[in-house]
């Protein structure tokens, strides 16, 4: 968290992400989340640094995590456009450390004698962070189980040849055969490291599988941090035994040994709700995709939150236009007046984002008069239309949006998306 | 555990069989190659191209100013032409040096200033460097002060006005040197810089040869043809409008592109460029969609016989189907073929979805 946090202010992201866009795409039923001005953008990751630093040293543990689950989820909330599973995640389990005990034994807290000092802890608190990554490699592994990534080796094949100028093992990326094989085993992987972390005897052997997994991902694709939060986060399933050796190491100290037991911390009633809702929520969010007709890929409705990572190479090319309802005259748009590379290019692929595109432009000109050759010509609640085509797993581009619909008028809802054009395999 | 085991199983028959079927196979592809015929036959060869037309042009200028006559200001004006159709093809490498020095900027803005250029004039003194006159300066400074209707008789009779024209020049000449010279140390970081991040020369190279397509599209073309105004027409905007030479010089930039695609070095060599890439990834059919696009394109221009401005008003269906052409192979290249090289456009990290 902290080596995040610290990559993301030094490679200058806060600016780029954060300062430099002048419109953000929220989230459904988040709209009312807002960037802050101009620099204080840096607030929230400085809060989100001294909160990471406090977490992992165990210092007034409760209020470090707090402020760390709601920084790090306002900045997540504040533009789609940065949406990453990963980030998900870790908004996930920091909202889980909220209520575990993680600062009873090694943390400042209990070296300072803030909070008494507790060797054991109830049995859910661990299961239900097992449980988290279970959820994770688990639907990971369920989303692959499409034909594109199947039997076509789709996306990867495209990902993997672009790395064919490395040394030695370059070659062999351009082989269809290495796609097939890369695919196949990440989908092995994801359905089933979970049960052979859980085993005792091949959970040594599963976690050399999690390293070298996560290590190959690290070098060949871009995913920043993730393969190390999950290289470490994939310890829990170790016994408490092993957790005391490690920590015996680092610490020089001797100490009683601990022991997992059920012990009853307070209202069981209440933990055991709770802990039902969180995880059928877990359970049901990732299959809500299947209330929508057509292609998933295609219209993306139901895919966010739902660990599909990695599964498309989907490009967009889209024209937007203005239409003014009075005289009927268009014009085209300027690519990028009003968003980021980042911004533009995840926009046009995805639907839910073009809406709220269409509606950023049409309160830009709406009003608006231009001078043409001296001419004012007002314009007035225009439409807006678009002409979008998209590319998906190396298939041929396909038209995403027609031109001819007001975008406008279109709700950004959680219905079907029929205005979309229809999906040919 | 037997249902690893047999996960296994069927992992491994998998591979069993796509090995086979992949026995007789393609060749490799290396984008080393393709950066090395870029550099060598392609990009300094073109730069040097256009260095020799910039040299050439201010030799001639020089002899026309110390000996003026109508036939030395036509060599004047025929070898400004060269350069402007030279530049086309040395304008889409916006990378490197060229990015370095704005090298595009200073020799390629369009349209000029003409107020800032007489106000220059009339000053005496000025500072093309700064940014009041970066719309004063380059080849478009150049159609304006060559080509309007009292072009001759301001070069033979005010000093300033020649002096301007000969600032002009030596300037460009001195930002084309510079390019140039960048160039034979730059090579080597070109040609190795294979990788499909972002910042990797072959991803720039890809960004920026779809950029400039897009450029003749939008700025050279949907502009005056008031695509961005809302269907008013914009001749103020076209580009090289006192020469009238706004056709070829789209027509270079289109054809330039073309070539840049297949990898043509300045010889006429078709070398390893994008097509070779695109089958060598078994997209023979999109490779032969997007040139037969070019050609398609390329051959579309024998309906003009006139200027840009004069088509405008008299054959602005033919300027639209053009138009919509150029527009449709954006799709194809920006979309299609970027797709199929794997490049990120964007420049952090992320997991893919």
């Amino acid at each position: 968290m902290l080596i995040g946090t610290s990559r993301f202010i030094l490679n200058g992201w806060v600016q780029k992400l954060y300062i430099e866009p002048t419109f953000f795409f929220p989230f459904l039923g988040f709209e009312w989340v807002k960037p802050l001005p101009g620099n204080w953008m840096f607030l929230p990751f400085i809060l989100l640094f001294v909160s990471a630093l406090f977490f992992m040293l165990g210092f007034f543990y409760r209020i470090a995590s707090v402020v760390l689950f709601l920084s790090f989820t306002y900045i997540e909330l504040l533009d789609k456009t940065n949406y990453l599973n990963h980030y998900y995640f870790v908004s996930l389990v920091a909202f889980l450390m909220l209520f575990l005990p993680a600062n009873r034994y090694c943390s400042l807290d209990a070296h300072l004698n803030l909070t008494p000092k507790q060797f054991l802890i109830s049995k859910w608190n661990i299961g239900i962070l097992k449980f988290q990554l279970g959820i994770v490699y688990f639907f990971a592994g369920i989303a692959k189980l499409n034909s594109d990534w199947l039997f076509d080796a789709n996306p990867l094949k495209i990902w993997l040849q672009a790395h064919h100028h490395l040394p030695l093992v370059g070659k062999l990326l351009q082989q269809e055969w290495v796609a097939f094989a890369f695919s196949w085993t990440g989908c092995i992987y994801d359905l089933f490291i979970v049960v052979l972390l859980f085993n005792k005897f091949t959970r040594p052997f599963a976690y050399i599988f999690v390293v070298v997994f996560h290590f190959v991902t690290w070098y060949l694709f871009p995913i920043g941090v993730f393969p190390w939060v999950m290289i470490f986060s994939t310890l829990i399933f170790f016994s408490p035994n092993f957790h005391e050796r490690i920590l015996q190491f680092l610490t020089k100290e001797k100490m009683q040994t601990l022991s997992q037991k059920m012990i009853p911390s307070f209202n069981k009633k209440i933990v055991s709700t709770a802990l039902i809702l969180f995880v059928s929520f877990q359970i049901l969010v990732p299959f809500r995709y299947l209330a929508y007709d057509g292609d998933l890929f295609w219209h993306e409705q139901g895919f966010r939150f739902s660990w599909r990572v990695m599964l498309m190479h989907k490009e967009g090319y889209g024209r937007f236009f203005i239409v003014d309802s009075r005289t009927k005259r268009e014009m085209e748009l300027p690519q990028q007046q009003f968003l980021t590379p980042i911004q533009l290019d995840q926009m046009l692929t995805q639907p839910d984002m073009i809406l709220q595109y269409a509606q950023i432009l049409y309160k830009e000109y709406n009003g608006k008069t231009f001078y043409v050759a001296g001419l004012p010509l007002k314009i007035d609640k225009p439409e807006i239309q678009a002409e979008i085509y998209v590319t998906l797993n190396g298939r041929p581009s396909q038209l995403f949006v027609r031109k001819g619909k007001n975008l406008v008028t279109i709700k950004n809802d959680l219905k079907n998306r029929i205005w979309l054009e229809e999906f040919k395999k | 555990m037997k249902r690893i085991i047999f996960g296994i199983l069927i992992g491994t028959l998998v591979f069993v069989t796509a090995c086979n079927k992949d026995k007789n196979k393609k060749e490799d592809f290396d984008k080393a190659a393709l950066l090395q015929n870029f550099a060598d036959n392609i990009i300094q060869p073109r730069y040097a191209d256009f260095k020799t037309k910039i040299d050439s042009l201010e030799i001639l200028f020089t002899a026309f100013q110390t000996n003026p006559s109508t036939d030395a200001f036509e060599d004047v004006k025929s070898q400004w032409k060269a350069c402007y159709l030279s530049f086309q093809r040395v304008k889409t490498f916006d990378f490197g040096p060229a990015m370095n020095t704005g090298f595009k900027g200073a020799i390629g803005t369009f349209p000029t200033d003409t107020t800032q250029i007489s106000s220059n004039i009339t000053a005496g003194t000025y500072n093309l460097a700064t940014a009041t006159n970066a719309d004063a300066v380059g080849l478009a400074a150049l159609d304006y002060l060559f080509f309007n209707s009292n072009a001759y008789s301001n070069l033979t009779s005010n000093a300033t006005y020649g002096q301007y024209c000969s600032d002009v020049i030596q300037k460009m000449k001195a930002e084309t040197d510079a390019v140039v010279s960048a160039w034979s140390s730059f090579k080597s970081t070109f040609t190795a810089s294979t990788g499909n991040e972002s910042t990797s020369m072959f991803s720039m190279l890809v960004n920026d040869f779809c950029q400039d397509w897009e450029e003749a599209k939008a700025a050279k073309l949907g502009i005056p043809l008031g695509k961005y105004s809302l269907g008013i027409q914009r001749p103020e905007y076209i580009e090289a409008r006192y020469s009238g030479y706004s056709l070829p010089i789209l027509k270079a930039s289109l054809k330039s592109i073309a070539e840049i695609y297949s990898g043509i070095g300045i010889n006429g060599q078709d070398g390893v460029g994008f097509d070779d890439y695109l089958i060598a990834l078994k997209k023979e059919s999109l490779n032969s969609v997007i040139k037969d696009k070019f050609r398609e394109i390329d051959s579309s221009f024998y309906v003009f016989n006139s200027s840009l401005e004069l088509e405008l008003t008299q054959n602005p269906v033919a300027l639209e189907d053009l138009f919509n052409a150029i527009s449709q192979q954006v799709v194809y290249i920006k979309t299609d073929m970027t797709a199929s090289f794997g490049i990120l456009i964007t420049y952090q990290d992320n997991d893919g979805d």
